[in-house]
C-alpha cells in the first residue's frame, strides 16, 4: 500500500518584482512528498530554498500554482483559507537554524504554548509534551529555562515544540547549522526516527553534505525547478 | 493558557522593577505637583477658616490684604459694630516680618489683633505649647515651623518679645509661617517709624498718624441676618469694599493662587505627557528586543491577539507598578518639601486613571510593531 501524500505541489511559480526588475525564483515546480519521508532540500545560496519552504509553510504567497497539504488544497492560485496561520498552527511544525526557543518561557511552556493556543487543555498539552521530551531523552529538563541547556539539548526541545501540535509536516531550516558534526548527525537520525514513527513528512534545508546519507530523498532547486537526486553512497556525492 | 506578559516580566524582573521605579519617580513628582497645588489652596484657607469672620471690610476699591495693600482706620470697627445685623467687629493687621533666628532670619506673616477683643484669630486647637496672647504688649505666639520655643525672646523693632505659645499647621496664603501679635505691637511694627524719620517727617509737615491704621476690619453677622444684605449696606454707606468669607476665599484661590495653580497644572500635564512618551519608548524597546521571538510566534501560527495582549498587559503592568512606586516615592518625600504638600486619595485615583489610559496609548507603538512583524524573518537566520 502506497504511503499517503503529505505535500503535493503542482506548477508552483514564484516571481519577485515586475517588468525589468522581475526575478523568477521558482517556475512550474511540481513534486510530492509522502508522510514518513525525510527529504533534504539543497541548492546554492539565493536559489530559492527559503522561498520554497515559506510557500509550503503558508508564510509567503506563491505567484501561481497549487499546494496540497495532506488532503487539503491550501493554495489554488490564491490561498483557499482566510487564516493561513491556522493552517500553520494545525498542520505544520517549524525547526530553525538556531533553536529560537522563547527565552522567558521554560521548556514545558515553550512546547505547550502552541497546543494550548489550538484549544488543547493544559493537562493534555503537558502530558503530550512530557511524552515528547521522554522520546527525545530530555525529560529531566522539562522545567528548565533554555539558557540552562546546551545547544544540542535546545535543538531537541525545538524538535519537541515542532511536534507538539501533531503536525503532518515539519519544515526545518538548516536545523544543524549551529551544531558540530556529531550532534548534527544525532539530530538528523532523530528526525529520521520521528518521520517514520510519527508518520510525518520532513523537509530539511541543508548545506551540510555529511548528513545527506541519512535522508530518504534529496531535492535540489535547479534552473528554477525541482530535481530529485540520489546519493552515491560510496562517494557520498549527489548523482 | 500561559500568561506571556507575566512570564516575560518574571524573566527580566529586576530590569522591569528598575524601569518602573524610574517612571514611578516621574509619577511621584506629578503627585507632588498636584500636592503643591492642594497645599496652596489649603494654606490659603487656613487663616480665613481660623478667623472665621462673615465679612471682610477693606479699603475701597481694593481686594483686601491678601491680594493688595489695604488700609482702614482702626476705629472704623466701632462704626461697623453699630450697623444693623453686625454681631462682632474687630480690626486686624497682616504684615511680612523677619524673625531674627540664630541660624538665619525666618520670614513670617504677623497677624495683629486686639487681644481683649471679641474675635480671636488663633484657633485654640492649633496651640501645641503655651497659650495664646493674654497681654497687649510684647508677647508673641509663633508657629512651630519658625523653630522658636515657649519663653524664648525675640527682638522685633526696638522691643523684646516673649514667645508665649507655639501653634502647629498655621501658615499664610503665601506659605510663610504665621505669628500672632497684639494689635498695638503689630501697628507699631508696621507703622511706627524711627525717631529720626518722625523728626524728618514733621520737618516736612507730615503728621505721623498711621499707627492707628489697620489692614482690614473683620465682622460676624447676627443670626437671622443675610450676610450679603449686611455687606451691601456697609458698601453703600461706608464707602468700603466688603467681601464675604466665600468671596475672600475666591479672591485667594482665583486671584492670588490662580497663576501658581496654572503653572503647576501645566507642569503636571507636561510631566504626564513625558511619562507617557517614556513608557511608550520603553515598550517600543522591549518589543524590539523580542522581535525575533514575535516573528517565530507568528510563524508558528500564534494569533496576533495573543502577542498583542502580551504587549498591552506588560505596558499596563509597567504603568501600574510605576504608579505604585510613584505613590511610595511621593509619600516618602512630601514632608521634606519646604512648602505644604497635600496628597489626596482622589488625586491619586485620578492619576491612576490617566496612567491606565496613557499606558494603553503607549502600548500602541509596541502593538504596531507586533502587527508589522514579518513571520518570514524567523526563517533564514
Amino acid at each position: 500500500m502506497s504511503k499517503e501524500s503529505a505535500i503535493k505541489i503542482q506548477n508552483l511559480t514564484k516571481h519577485f518584482g515586475k517588468n525589468e526588475s522581475l526575478v523568477k525564483v521558482i517556475e512550474n515546480a511540481s513534486f510530492e512528498i509522502k508522510k514518513g519521508e525525510l527529504v533534504a532540500l539543497i541548492a546554492p545560496s539565493g536559489a530559492g530554498k527559503t522561498t520554497l519552504l515559506m510557500m509550503i509553510g503558508c508564510v509567503q504567497e506563491p505567484t501561481s500554482g497549487e499546494i496540497w497539504l495532506g488532503e487539503e488544497k491550501v493554495y489554488d492560485n490564491k490561498w483557499t483559507a482566510k487564516d493561513t496561520r491556522k493552517i500553520r498552527r494545525e498542520k505544520i511544525g517549524f525547526i530553525f537554524q538556531s533553536h529560537y526557543l522563547i527565552p522567558f518561557l521554560n521548556i514545558m511552556e515553550n512546547i505547550t504554548l502552541l497546543p494550548q493556543t489550538n484549544g488543547v487543555s493544559e493537562k493534555a498539552a503537558k502530558q503530550k509534551a512530557m511524552e515528547l521530551l521522554e522520546y527525545l531523552e530530555i525529560a529531566d529538563k522539562a522545567y528548565s529555562m533554555s539558557s540552562q541547556l546546551s545547544g544540542g539539548q535546545n535543538q531537541r526541545v525545538a524538535i519537541a515544540r515542532a511536534l507538539a501540535n501533531n503536525p503532518e509536516i515539519i519544515l526545518a531550516d538548516e536545523p544543524t547549522a549551529a551544531l558540530d558534526a556529531q550532534r548534527s548527525i544525532s539530530v538528523i537520525k532523530m528526525l529520521k526516527k520521528i518521520a517514520i514513527e510519527q508518520n510525518v513528512a520532513i523537509i530539511t534545508v541543508t548545506h551540510d553534505d555529511r548528513i545527506l546519507p541519512y535522508f530518504d530523498r534529496i531535492m535540489k532547486i535547479e534552473n528554477r525547478g525541482i530535481v530529485f537526486h540520489k546519493l552515491d553512497e560510496e562517494q557520498n556525492e549527489i548523482i | 493558557m500561559i500568561n506571556l506578559a507575566k512570564r516575560d516580566i518574571e524573566h527580566t524582573l529586576s530590569k522591569f522593577i528598575v524601569t518602573a521605579m524610574g517612571v514611578g519617580m516621574l509619577l511621584g513628582i506629578v503627585l507632588i505637583m498636584i500636592g503643591v497645588y492642594r497645599g496652596l489652596i489649603f494654606e490659603a484657607e487656613i487663616l480665613l477658616n481660623d478667623i472665621n469672620a462673615d465679612l471682610w471690610i477693606v479699603q475701597e476699591n481694593t481686594m483686601g490684604p491678601f491680594a493688595e495693600s489695604s488700609r482702614v482706620y482702626e476705629d472704623f470697627k466701632n462704626i461697623i459694630y453699630v450697623m444693623n445685623g453686625i454681631d462682632k467687629s474687630e480690626a486686624i493687621t497682616f504684615q511680612n516680618i523677619q524673625l531674627p533666628h540664630y541660624e538665619k532670619p525666618v520670614r513670617v506673616v504677623a497677624v495683629g489683633y486686639d487681644v481683649f477683643g471679641s474675635i480671636n484669630p488663633i484657633n485654640p486647637e492649633r496651640i501645641i505649647a503655651g497659650r495664646d496672647l493674654k497681654n497687649d504688649r510684647y508677647e508673641i505666639v509663633v508657629t512651630d515651623k519658625t523653630g522658636f520655643k515657649v519663653d524664648e525672646k525675640i527682638k522685633l523693632g526696638r522691643n523684646l518679645y516673649t514667645v508665649v505659645g507655639v501653634t502647629h499647621n498655621t501658615t499664610s496664603n503665601s506659605g510663610d509661617p504665621l505669628v500672632y501679635l497684639s494689635l498695638k505691637d503689630a501697628q507699631e511694627l508696621q507703622f511706627l517709624y524711627s525717631n529720626k524719620e518722625i523728626q524728618n517727617n514733621e520737618a516736612r509737615g507730615v503728621k505721623n498718624s498711621e499707627s492707628y491704621m489697620v489692614n482690614a476690619i473683620i465682622a460676624t453677622v447676627k443670626n437671622g441676618f443675610d450676610i450679603n444684605e449686611v455687606a451691601k449696606d456697609i458698601k453703600k454707606w461706608q464707602h468700603k469694599s466688603v467681601y464675604t468669607a466665600e468671596q475672600q476665599k475666591e479672591i485667594l484661590t482665583k486671584n492670588v493662587v490662580e497663576k501658581s495653580a496654572k503653572q503647576i497644572g501645566l507642569f503636571t500635564v507636561i510631566l504626564v505627557v513625558v511619562s507617557t512618551i517614556i513608557i511608550a519608548l520603553i515598550i517600543y524597546t522591549m518589543t524590539l528586543e523580542k522581535m525575533k521571538e514575535i516573528s517565530i510566534m507568528k510563524l508558528m501560527g500564534l494569533p496576533n491577539s495573543l502577542i498583542v495582549s502580551m504587549i498591552v498587559k506588560e505596558t499596563l503592568l509597567l504603568g501600574i507598578f510605576a504608579f505604585i512606586f510613584g505613590n511610595i516615592f511621593s509619600h516618602l518625600t512630601y514632608d521634606k518639601f519646604p512648602k505644604r504638600i497635600v496628597l489626596e486619595i482622589s488625586d491619586a485615583w485620578m492619576l491612576f486613571g490617566i496612567i491606565v489610559i496613557a499606558s494603553i496609548l503607549a502600548s500602541f507603538v509596541g502593538v504596531k510593531k507586533v502587527i508589522s512583524a514579518d513571520p518570514a524573518a524567523a526563517i533564514g537566520g
